[in-house]
Protein backbone atom coordinates (compact mmCIF):
# COMPACT_ATOMS: atom_id res chain seq x y z
CA UNK A 1 0.00 0.00 0.00
CA UNK A 2 1.24 3.43 -1.12
CA UNK A 3 0.84 5.36 2.13
CA UNK A 4 1.52 8.86 2.14
CA UNK A 5 1.71 10.81 5.27
CA UNK A 6 -0.44 14.12 5.88
CA UNK A 7 1.39 17.08 5.07
CA UNK A 8 2.07 19.73 7.69
CA UNK A 9 -0.07 23.46 7.82
CA UNK A 10 3.36 25.58 7.79
CA UNK A 11 2.98 28.82 9.46
CA UNK A 12 4.18 31.83 6.93
CA UNK A 13 3.59 35.69 6.60
CA UNK A 14 1.56 36.32 3.45
CA UNK A 15 5.03 38.44 2.28
CA UNK A 16 7.25 35.67 2.78
CA UNK A 17 4.57 33.44 1.09
CA UNK A 18 4.09 35.82 -1.93
CA UNK A 19 8.00 35.84 -2.74
CA UNK A 20 7.87 31.63 -2.66
CA UNK A 21 7.83 31.29 -6.61
CA UNK A 22 10.19 28.02 -7.10
CA UNK A 23 8.39 24.86 -6.98
CA UNK A 24 10.50 21.53 -6.28
CA UNK A 25 10.30 19.30 -9.11
CA UNK A 26 7.95 16.30 -9.02
CA UNK A 27 9.29 13.29 -7.83
CA UNK A 28 6.07 10.99 -9.87
CA UNK A 29 2.73 11.98 -10.76
CA UNK A 30 1.12 11.60 -7.31
CA UNK A 31 3.64 12.74 -5.52
CA UNK A 32 2.77 16.65 -3.42
CA UNK A 33 3.82 19.85 -4.51
CA UNK A 34 6.09 22.10 -2.90
CA UNK A 35 7.58 25.43 -3.13
CA UNK A 36 10.13 26.82 -1.55
CA UNK A 37 9.83 29.85 0.38
CA UNK A 38 12.88 32.38 0.51
CA UNK A 39 13.50 31.25 4.34
CA UNK A 40 14.49 28.31 3.03
CA UNK A 41 11.00 26.18 4.17
CA UNK A 42 9.13 23.66 1.98
CA UNK A 43 5.72 24.17 1.92
CA UNK A 44 2.98 21.93 0.36
CA UNK A 45 -0.09 23.05 3.46
CA UNK A 46 0.08 26.11 5.26
CA UNK A 47 -2.64 27.47 8.01
CA UNK A 48 -3.32 31.09 7.95
CA UNK A 49 -5.33 33.74 9.50
CA UNK A 50 -6.34 37.07 8.54
CA UNK A 51 -8.99 39.79 7.21
CA UNK A 52 -10.71 38.07 4.05
CA UNK A 53 -11.16 41.80 2.32
CA UNK A 54 -12.63 40.39 -0.74
CA UNK A 55 -14.39 37.84 -2.18
CA UNK A 56 -15.57 37.51 -5.99
CA UNK A 57 -16.53 35.23 -8.46
CA UNK A 58 -14.26 35.51 -11.17
CA UNK A 59 -16.71 35.29 -13.98
CA UNK A 60 -20.56 35.69 -13.25
CA UNK A 61 -21.80 31.73 -12.90
CA UNK A 62 -18.29 30.31 -12.79
CA UNK A 63 -18.32 28.71 -9.68
CA UNK A 64 -14.44 29.92 -9.37
CA UNK A 65 -14.09 32.34 -6.27
CA UNK A 66 -11.03 34.80 -5.62
CA UNK A 67 -10.50 35.64 -2.18
CA UNK A 68 -8.18 37.94 -0.75
CA UNK A 69 -6.79 37.86 2.68
CA UNK A 70 -4.56 39.86 4.57
CA UNK A 71 -2.41 39.08 7.65
CA UNK A 72 -0.18 42.52 9.02
CA UNK A 73 2.71 42.18 6.30
CA UNK A 74 0.47 41.74 2.61
CA UNK A 75 -2.23 39.80 1.49
CA UNK A 76 -2.34 36.76 -0.28
CA UNK A 77 -4.76 35.29 -2.76
CA UNK A 78 -6.77 32.10 -3.03
CA UNK A 79 -8.85 30.35 -5.28
CA UNK A 80 -12.17 28.34 -4.34
CA UNK A 81 -14.41 26.06 -6.26
CA UNK A 82 -16.65 23.39 -6.47
CA UNK A 83 -13.78 20.94 -6.18
CA UNK A 84 -13.47 22.75 -2.78
CA UNK A 85 -17.10 21.92 -1.19
CA UNK A 86 -16.27 23.16 2.60
CA UNK A 87 -14.24 25.80 1.44
CA UNK A 88 -17.02 26.91 -0.66
CA UNK A 89 -19.44 26.10 1.51
CA UNK A 90 -18.45 28.00 4.33
CA UNK A 91 -17.58 31.01 2.11
CA UNK A 92 -20.86 31.67 1.01
CA UNK A 93 -21.91 32.35 4.70
CA UNK A 94 -18.96 35.19 5.17
CA UNK A 95 -19.60 38.65 4.45
CA UNK A 96 -16.65 40.62 3.85
CA UNK A 97 -14.21 42.05 5.72
CA UNK A 98 -14.52 38.81 8.64
CA UNK A 99 -11.52 37.90 10.18
CA UNK A 100 -10.89 33.86 9.32
CA UNK A 101 -8.59 30.64 9.58
CA UNK A 102 -7.60 29.45 6.19
CA UNK A 103 -6.04 26.09 6.08
CA UNK A 104 -5.07 25.23 2.24
CA UNK A 105 -2.42 24.10 0.13
CA UNK A 106 -0.17 26.09 -1.63
CA UNK A 107 -0.14 26.83 -5.58
CA UNK A 108 1.85 28.85 -7.77
CA UNK A 109 1.09 29.50 -11.52
CA UNK A 110 3.14 31.66 -13.89
CA UNK A 111 1.03 34.34 -16.25
CA UNK A 112 3.75 35.27 -18.62
CA UNK A 113 7.08 35.95 -16.85
CA UNK A 114 5.75 36.69 -13.49
CA UNK A 115 4.89 33.60 -10.82
CA UNK A 116 1.73 34.25 -8.58
CA UNK A 117 1.46 31.75 -5.00
CA UNK A 118 -2.35 31.68 -4.49
CA UNK A 119 -3.75 29.02 -2.33
CA UNK A 120 -6.11 26.74 -2.92
CA UNK A 121 -8.40 26.37 0.18
CA UNK A 122 -9.32 23.45 2.21
CA UNK A 123 -11.64 25.61 4.26
CA UNK A 124 -12.60 28.66 5.34
CA UNK A 125 -13.50 29.49 8.73
CA UNK A 126 -14.68 32.60 10.49
CA UNK A 127 -12.42 33.26 13.75
CA UNK A 128 -12.07 35.42 16.64
CA UNK A 129 -9.16 38.33 16.80
CA UNK A 130 -7.60 35.88 19.90
CA UNK A 131 -6.74 33.15 17.18
CA UNK A 132 -5.26 35.82 14.76
CA UNK A 133 -3.56 37.18 17.52
CA UNK A 134 -1.96 33.93 18.81
CA UNK A 135 -1.26 32.74 14.80
CA UNK A 136 0.82 36.28 14.38
CA UNK A 137 3.25 35.59 17.17
CA UNK A 138 3.61 31.47 16.60
CA UNK A 139 4.30 32.88 12.71
CA UNK A 140 6.72 35.66 13.95
CA UNK A 141 8.80 32.80 16.14
CA UNK A 142 8.40 30.07 13.44
CA UNK A 143 9.61 32.91 10.71
CA UNK A 144 12.52 34.14 13.83
CA UNK A 145 13.52 30.30 13.70
CA UNK A 146 14.27 30.18 9.89
CA UNK A 147 15.92 33.03 9.97
CA UNK A 148 18.27 32.00 12.20
CA UNK A 149 18.57 28.71 10.04
CA UNK A 150 19.07 31.12 6.81
CA UNK A 151 22.17 32.67 9.22
CA UNK A 152 23.89 28.84 9.65
CA UNK A 153 23.76 27.59 5.76
CA UNK A 154 23.73 24.22 7.08
CA UNK A 155 20.29 22.94 5.77
CA UNK A 156 20.01 21.54 2.32
CA UNK A 157 17.18 23.28 1.71
CA UNK A 158 18.42 26.92 2.99
CA UNK A 159 21.38 26.66 0.49
CA UNK A 160 19.13 26.08 -2.01
CA UNK A 161 16.89 29.32 -0.84
CA UNK A 162 20.40 31.70 -0.62
CA UNK A 163 20.89 30.33 -3.95
CA UNK A 164 17.28 31.06 -5.90
CA UNK A 165 15.86 33.93 -3.33
CA UNK A 166 19.42 35.59 -2.16
CA UNK A 167 16.96 36.87 0.73
CA UNK A 168 17.92 39.96 2.68
CA UNK A 169 17.35 38.96 5.68
CA UNK A 170 17.48 42.08 7.31
CA UNK A 171 14.28 42.51 5.61
CA UNK A 172 12.20 39.74 6.85
CA UNK A 173 13.51 40.71 10.35
CA UNK A 174 11.72 44.15 9.73
CA UNK A 175 8.69 42.19 8.40
CA UNK A 176 8.38 40.34 11.55
CA UNK A 177 8.86 43.43 13.58
CA UNK A 178 5.86 44.82 12.25
CA UNK A 179 3.73 42.10 12.53
CA UNK A 180 4.17 41.93 15.88
CA UNK A 181 4.35 45.30 16.81
CA UNK A 182 0.70 45.36 15.33
CA UNK A 183 -0.42 42.97 18.77
CA UNK A 184 0.78 46.07 20.74
CA UNK A 185 -1.97 48.09 21.83
CA UNK A 186 -2.54 51.54 20.44
CA UNK A 187 -0.25 50.99 17.68
CA UNK A 188 -0.78 52.93 14.50
CA UNK A 189 0.94 52.29 11.53
CA UNK A 190 1.36 55.78 9.98
CA UNK A 191 4.14 57.89 11.53
CA UNK A 192 6.17 54.89 13.09
CA UNK A 193 9.58 55.42 13.22
CA UNK A 194 12.42 53.36 11.91
CA UNK A 195 12.27 51.60 8.21
CA UNK A 196 9.15 50.84 7.02
CA UNK A 197 8.87 48.02 4.66
CA UNK A 198 8.25 48.09 0.79
CA UNK A 199 4.97 46.75 0.04
CA UNK A 200 5.34 45.06 -3.27
CA UNK A 201 2.98 46.88 -5.39
CA UNK A 202 -0.66 45.50 -6.16
CA UNK A 203 -1.04 43.11 -9.06
CA UNK A 204 -4.22 42.80 -10.90
CA UNK A 205 -4.61 40.25 -13.14
CA UNK A 206 -7.69 38.79 -15.32
CA UNK A 207 -8.22 35.22 -14.84
CA UNK A 208 -10.08 34.68 -17.70
CA UNK A 209 -6.86 34.75 -19.98
CA UNK A 210 -5.73 31.34 -18.48
CA UNK A 211 -6.63 28.21 -17.19
CA UNK A 212 -6.86 27.92 -13.80
CA UNK A 213 -7.68 24.21 -13.44
CA UNK A 214 -4.26 23.60 -12.65
CA UNK A 215 -4.60 25.20 -9.11
CA UNK A 216 -7.92 24.39 -8.29
CA UNK A 217 -7.34 20.95 -8.72
CA UNK A 218 -5.48 18.41 -7.39
CA UNK B 1 22.46 -21.06 12.88
CA UNK B 2 23.27 -24.59 14.12
CA UNK B 3 24.24 -23.35 17.17
CA UNK B 4 21.58 -20.48 17.64
CA UNK B 5 19.30 -23.69 17.62
CA UNK B 6 21.12 -25.68 19.76
CA UNK B 7 21.68 -23.01 22.71
CA UNK B 8 17.90 -21.65 22.49
CA UNK B 9 17.05 -25.55 23.43
CA UNK B 10 19.65 -25.83 25.53
CA UNK B 11 18.75 -22.72 27.26
CA UNK B 12 15.33 -25.06 28.18
CA UNK B 13 17.31 -28.33 29.47
CA UNK B 14 17.29 -30.02 26.19
CA UNK B 15 20.51 -31.39 25.31
CA UNK B 16 19.43 -31.46 21.24
CA UNK B 17 21.84 -33.82 18.60
CA UNK B 18 24.14 -30.64 17.21
CA UNK B 19 24.90 -33.03 14.18
CA UNK B 20 21.70 -33.90 13.38
CA UNK B 21 20.47 -30.61 13.32
CA UNK B 22 23.57 -29.54 10.82
CA UNK B 23 22.59 -32.25 8.58
CA UNK B 24 18.73 -31.59 8.32
CA UNK B 25 19.77 -27.45 7.84
CA UNK B 26 22.01 -28.38 5.18
CA UNK B 27 19.59 -30.56 3.53
CA UNK B 28 17.15 -27.81 3.10
CA UNK B 29 19.08 -24.89 2.61
CA UNK B 30 21.62 -26.54 -0.03
CA UNK B 31 19.78 -29.08 -1.50
CA UNK B 32 16.00 -27.91 -1.45
CA UNK B 33 17.37 -24.20 -1.74
CA UNK B 34 14.79 -23.16 1.09
CA UNK B 35 15.10 -19.34 2.67
CA UNK B 36 17.70 -19.76 6.30
CA UNK B 37 14.67 -18.30 8.27
CA UNK B 38 12.28 -21.08 6.95
CA UNK B 39 14.97 -23.75 7.04
CA UNK B 40 15.63 -22.74 10.71
CA UNK B 41 11.84 -22.50 11.31
CA UNK B 42 11.50 -26.07 10.21
CA UNK B 43 13.99 -27.64 12.06
CA UNK B 44 12.93 -25.91 15.40
CA UNK B 45 9.19 -27.56 14.72
CA UNK B 46 11.69 -30.65 14.20
CA UNK B 47 13.24 -30.64 17.42
CA UNK B 48 9.68 -29.06 19.57
CA UNK B 49 8.38 -32.60 17.79
CA UNK B 50 11.52 -34.84 18.09
CA UNK B 51 11.51 -33.86 22.30
CA UNK B 52 8.29 -33.93 23.16
CA UNK B 53 9.14 -30.31 24.57
CA UNK B 54 5.80 -28.56 25.75
CA UNK B 55 5.15 -25.80 23.43
CA UNK B 56 4.69 -23.12 26.93
CA UNK B 57 7.93 -24.15 26.96
CA UNK B 58 9.12 -22.63 23.61
CA UNK B 59 6.91 -19.65 23.97
CA UNK B 60 7.97 -18.36 26.98
CA UNK B 61 10.76 -18.22 25.37
CA UNK B 62 10.16 -14.36 23.68
CA UNK B 63 12.28 -11.77 25.38
CA UNK B 64 10.90 -9.38 27.93
CA UNK B 65 10.69 -5.48 26.05
CA UNK B 66 10.22 -2.49 26.76
CA UNK B 67 8.06 -0.82 24.03
CA UNK B 68 10.77 2.03 22.88
CA UNK B 69 12.67 -1.35 22.01
CA UNK B 70 10.79 -2.99 19.26
CA UNK B 71 11.80 -1.39 16.23
CA UNK B 72 12.01 -4.32 13.70
CA UNK B 73 9.27 -6.07 12.33
CA UNK B 74 8.80 -9.86 12.40
CA UNK B 75 9.74 -9.93 16.05
CA UNK B 76 8.59 -12.55 18.71
CA UNK B 77 8.43 -10.64 22.28
CA UNK B 78 6.78 -10.22 25.37
CA UNK B 79 6.20 -7.29 27.34
CA UNK B 80 4.22 -5.79 30.03
CA UNK B 81 1.89 -3.15 29.20
CA UNK B 82 -0.81 -0.85 30.06
CA UNK B 83 -3.85 -0.76 28.23
CA UNK B 84 -4.06 2.64 27.15
CA UNK B 85 -6.63 3.42 25.04
CA UNK B 86 -9.53 0.77 23.09
CA UNK B 87 -10.19 1.99 20.06
CA UNK B 88 -12.85 1.23 17.48
CA UNK B 89 -12.34 -1.95 15.28
CA UNK B 90 -13.70 -1.93 11.66
CA UNK B 91 -12.85 -5.06 10.84
CA UNK B 92 -14.55 -8.33 11.91
CA UNK B 93 -11.40 -10.51 11.73
CA UNK B 94 -9.76 -8.12 14.78
CA UNK B 95 -11.48 -8.21 18.15
CA UNK B 96 -9.89 -5.46 19.51
CA UNK B 97 -7.36 -2.72 18.97
CA UNK B 98 -6.19 -0.17 20.45
CA UNK B 99 -2.64 1.55 22.26
CA UNK B 100 -0.69 0.12 25.42
CA UNK B 101 1.66 1.32 27.13
CA UNK B 102 4.54 1.55 29.46
CA UNK B 103 7.41 4.04 30.79
CA UNK B 104 9.10 4.27 27.20
CA UNK B 105 6.19 4.77 24.88
CA UNK B 106 3.06 3.48 23.66
CA UNK B 107 2.41 1.15 20.66
CA UNK B 108 -0.68 -0.17 19.01
CA UNK B 109 -1.89 -3.63 19.22
CA UNK B 110 -4.22 -5.74 17.50
CA UNK B 111 -5.84 -8.93 19.09
CA UNK B 112 -6.88 -10.84 16.27
CA UNK B 113 -10.12 -12.41 16.23
CA UNK B 114 -9.39 -15.81 15.63
CA UNK B 115 -6.45 -15.57 18.45
CA UNK B 116 -9.52 -16.45 20.92
CA UNK B 117 -7.91 -14.75 23.64
CA UNK B 118 -10.18 -12.99 26.22
CA UNK B 119 -10.58 -9.21 26.01
CA UNK B 120 -8.44 -6.42 27.72
CA UNK B 121 -9.89 -3.34 29.76
CA UNK B 122 -9.05 0.24 29.82
CA UNK B 123 -6.19 1.14 32.44
CA UNK B 124 -5.45 -2.60 33.38
CA UNK B 125 -1.93 -3.80 32.90
CA UNK B 126 -1.10 -7.07 31.26
CA UNK B 127 1.70 -9.53 30.34
CA UNK B 128 1.42 -10.23 26.40
CA UNK B 129 3.72 -13.33 26.21
CA UNK B 130 4.44 -14.50 22.95
CA UNK B 131 3.56 -11.46 20.76
CA UNK B 132 5.07 -10.48 17.34
CA UNK B 133 6.05 -7.37 16.15
CA UNK B 134 4.66 -5.67 12.94
CA UNK B 135 4.87 -2.52 10.74
CA UNK B 136 1.55 -0.95 9.17
CA UNK B 137 1.58 2.30 7.59
CA UNK B 138 5.30 2.93 8.67
CA UNK B 139 4.77 2.67 12.32
CA UNK B 140 5.34 -0.03 14.46
CA UNK B 141 2.20 -2.42 16.11
CA UNK B 142 2.34 -5.43 17.98
CA UNK B 143 0.00 -8.74 16.51
CA UNK B 144 -2.15 -10.93 19.07
CA UNK B 145 -2.16 -14.14 17.71
CA UNK B 146 -2.67 -18.13 18.50
CA UNK B 147 0.21 -18.59 20.15
CA UNK B 148 0.23 -15.13 22.63
CA UNK B 149 -0.90 -15.22 25.64
CA UNK B 150 -2.34 -12.34 27.87
CA UNK B 151 -2.24 -12.69 31.76
CA UNK B 152 -3.41 -9.45 33.77
CA UNK B 153 -1.23 -8.54 36.06
CA UNK B 154 -1.32 -6.41 39.74
CA UNK B 155 1.26 -4.57 39.56
CA UNK B 156 0.66 -1.16 37.94
CA UNK B 157 2.73 -0.97 34.89
CA UNK B 158 3.94 3.16 35.13
CA UNK B 159 2.32 5.42 32.04
CA UNK B 160 4.33 7.02 29.32
CA UNK B 161 4.98 11.09 30.26
CA UNK B 162 2.36 13.43 29.53
CA UNK B 163 3.61 16.18 27.03
CA UNK B 164 1.75 19.70 26.02
CA UNK B 165 0.83 20.80 22.89
CA UNK B 166 -0.41 23.81 21.39
CA UNK B 167 -1.60 23.84 18.20
CA UNK B 168 -4.40 24.52 15.75
CA UNK B 169 -7.21 22.63 14.87
CA UNK B 170 -6.77 22.16 10.83
CA UNK B 171 -9.51 19.07 9.94
CA UNK B 172 -12.12 17.53 12.00
CA UNK B 173 -13.15 13.64 10.30
CA UNK B 174 -16.07 13.05 8.71
CA UNK B 175 -16.38 10.05 11.70
CA UNK B 176 -17.34 13.20 14.19
CA UNK B 177 -20.19 14.37 15.45
CA UNK B 178 -23.36 13.17 16.71
CA UNK B 179 -22.04 9.55 16.54
CA UNK B 180 -23.80 5.81 16.99
CA UNK B 181 -22.05 3.29 19.37
CA UNK B 182 -22.96 -0.79 19.15
CA UNK B 183 -24.92 -1.55 22.43
CA UNK B 184 -22.96 -4.87 22.81
CA UNK B 185 -19.21 -3.88 21.80
CA UNK B 186 -19.15 0.01 21.24
CA UNK B 187 -17.70 0.46 18.14
CA UNK B 188 -18.89 3.31 15.89
CA UNK B 189 -21.07 1.88 13.51
CA UNK B 190 -22.40 3.38 9.86
CA UNK B 191 -25.70 3.75 8.54
CA UNK B 192 -26.98 1.65 11.65
CA UNK B 193 -24.30 -0.91 11.11
CA UNK B 194 -22.23 -2.79 13.34
CA UNK B 195 -19.14 -3.76 11.84
CA UNK B 196 -19.11 -7.07 14.06
CA UNK B 197 -22.46 -7.61 14.64
CA UNK B 198 -24.30 -6.15 12.04
CA UNK B 199 -28.11 -4.40 12.51
CA UNK B 200 -28.34 -3.68 15.71
CA UNK B 201 -29.78 -1.50 18.29
CA UNK B 202 -27.39 1.43 18.96
CA UNK B 203 -26.86 4.32 21.84
CA UNK B 204 -26.23 7.97 20.95
CA UNK B 205 -22.77 9.71 21.52
CA UNK B 206 -20.58 12.87 20.91
CA UNK B 207 -16.68 12.99 19.47
CA UNK B 208 -14.52 14.89 17.25
CA UNK B 209 -11.68 13.05 15.50
CA UNK B 210 -9.34 15.65 14.44
CA UNK B 211 -5.64 17.08 13.81
CA UNK B 212 -3.78 19.35 15.63
CA UNK B 213 -1.32 20.92 14.04
CA UNK B 214 1.40 22.93 14.95
CA UNK B 215 3.47 23.89 12.16
CA UNK B 216 6.77 21.66 12.90
CA UNK B 217 3.96 18.16 13.50
CA UNK B 218 0.32 16.87 13.15
CA UNK B 219 -0.96 15.06 15.68
CA UNK B 220 -4.34 13.13 15.41
CA UNK B 221 -6.59 14.17 18.63
CA UNK B 222 -9.68 12.36 19.56
CA UNK B 223 -12.02 14.76 21.82
CA UNK B 224 -14.98 12.49 24.30
CA UNK B 225 -18.27 14.15 25.14
CA UNK B 226 -16.74 16.07 28.00
CA UNK B 227 -14.11 17.60 25.71
CA UNK B 228 -16.59 18.87 23.61
CA UNK B 229 -19.10 20.53 25.53
CA UNK B 230 -16.11 22.15 27.81
CA UNK B 231 -15.46 24.03 24.65
CA UNK B 232 -18.49 24.61 22.89
CA UNK B 233 -21.08 23.83 25.33
CA UNK B 234 -23.13 21.28 23.13
CA UNK B 235 -23.35 18.09 25.37
CA UNK B 236 -25.21 15.00 23.95
CA UNK B 237 -28.30 16.05 24.74
CA UNK B 238 -27.81 19.56 22.57
CA UNK B 239 -26.26 17.88 19.63
CA UNK B 240 -29.70 15.16 20.15
CA UNK B 241 -31.85 18.48 20.17
CA UNK B 242 -29.89 20.18 16.85
CA UNK B 243 -30.24 16.71 15.09
CA UNK B 244 -34.14 16.62 15.25
CA UNK B 245 -34.97 19.89 14.84
CA UNK B 246 -32.75 20.06 11.79
CA UNK B 247 -33.80 16.46 10.30
CA UNK B 248 -30.31 15.82 9.99
CA UNK B 249 -27.23 14.38 12.40
CA UNK B 250 -24.86 16.12 9.90
CA UNK B 251 -25.55 19.12 11.54
CA UNK B 252 -24.10 18.44 14.50
CA UNK B 253 -20.71 17.81 12.53
CA UNK B 254 -21.05 20.96 10.36
CA UNK B 255 -22.03 23.21 13.69
CA UNK B 256 -18.90 21.69 15.55
CA UNK B 257 -16.72 22.59 12.85
CA UNK B 258 -18.09 25.89 12.61
CA UNK B 259 -17.02 26.37 16.29
CA UNK B 260 -13.77 24.38 16.58
CA UNK B 261 -11.97 24.51 13.14
CA UNK B 262 -9.54 26.96 13.06
CA UNK B 263 -9.14 27.61 16.46
CA UNK B 264 -5.85 27.37 19.30
CA UNK B 265 -5.82 24.22 21.63
CA UNK B 266 -3.02 23.48 24.20
CA UNK B 267 -3.73 19.34 24.97
CA UNK B 268 -2.04 17.43 27.61
CA UNK B 269 -1.71 13.72 27.21
CA UNK B 270 0.22 11.54 26.15
CA UNK B 271 2.29 10.53 22.40
CA UNK B 272 1.66 7.00 20.95
CA UNK B 273 3.35 7.27 17.51
CA UNK B 274 1.00 10.06 15.70
CA UNK B 275 -1.59 9.96 18.05
CA UNK B 276 -1.98 12.65 21.03
CA UNK B 277 -4.26 10.77 23.55
CA UNK B 278 -5.92 13.63 25.26
CA UNK B 279 -6.59 13.63 28.99
CA UNK B 280 -7.23 17.71 28.90
CA UNK B 281 -8.04 20.34 26.47
CA UNK B 282 -8.03 23.70 26.64
CA UNK B 283 -8.77 26.98 24.36
CA UNK B 284 -5.98 29.56 23.41
CA UNK B 285 -6.95 32.70 24.47
CA UNK B 286 -4.55 35.30 22.31
CA UNK B 287 -1.29 35.92 22.97
CA UNK B 288 0.30 37.27 26.43
CA UNK B 289 1.92 40.97 25.64
CA UNK B 290 5.22 39.51 27.43
CA UNK B 291 6.15 36.75 24.90
CA UNK B 292 5.46 39.37 22.41
CA UNK B 293 7.99 41.95 23.85
CA UNK B 294 10.67 39.07 24.32
CA UNK B 295 10.80 38.27 20.00
CA UNK B 296 10.86 42.19 19.57
CA UNK B 297 13.81 41.64 21.79
CA UNK B 298 15.25 38.63 19.89
CA UNK B 299 14.98 40.73 16.65
CA UNK B 300 16.77 44.11 18.48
Amino acid sequence: MNFRKREVARRVFAYELNRSTYRFPKEDEKSPTYVLTPLGMRVNRVYFVGALLDKDEIKPDSGIWRIRVSDPTSAVYGYVSRFQPDALESLMEIDVPELVAVVGKVRNFEVGARIFVSLRPEYVSPVESDVRDYWVYETARQTIDRIRAMEKKEDDDCKLAWQIYNPNLNEYRQMVKQALLSLKEGFVVEGEEGEEIEFEEEFEFEEEEWDLSDILKD
Amino acid sequence: MADQIVSQFGRLGYDVDRDEVIKRLKLLVLEFKVPEGEAVRTVRNWVIKEYEIPREKVISESPLVKIEEIKKPGEWVSLKAKVVQLWDSSSPSVSQVGLVGDETGIIKFVIWAKSGKGEVEEGKSYLFKNVVTDSFQGRMQINIGRTSEIVEIDEEVPSPREIEIVGALVSIQQNSGLIQRCGSCHRVMTKGICPIHGKVRGYDDLRVKGVLDDGDNFYEIILNEDNIRDLTGIDLNKAKRIASERLDRNAVLSELKKLLLGRYYKVVGVRGGRYLLVRKVDRIGGVEGSEVDRLLEVLA
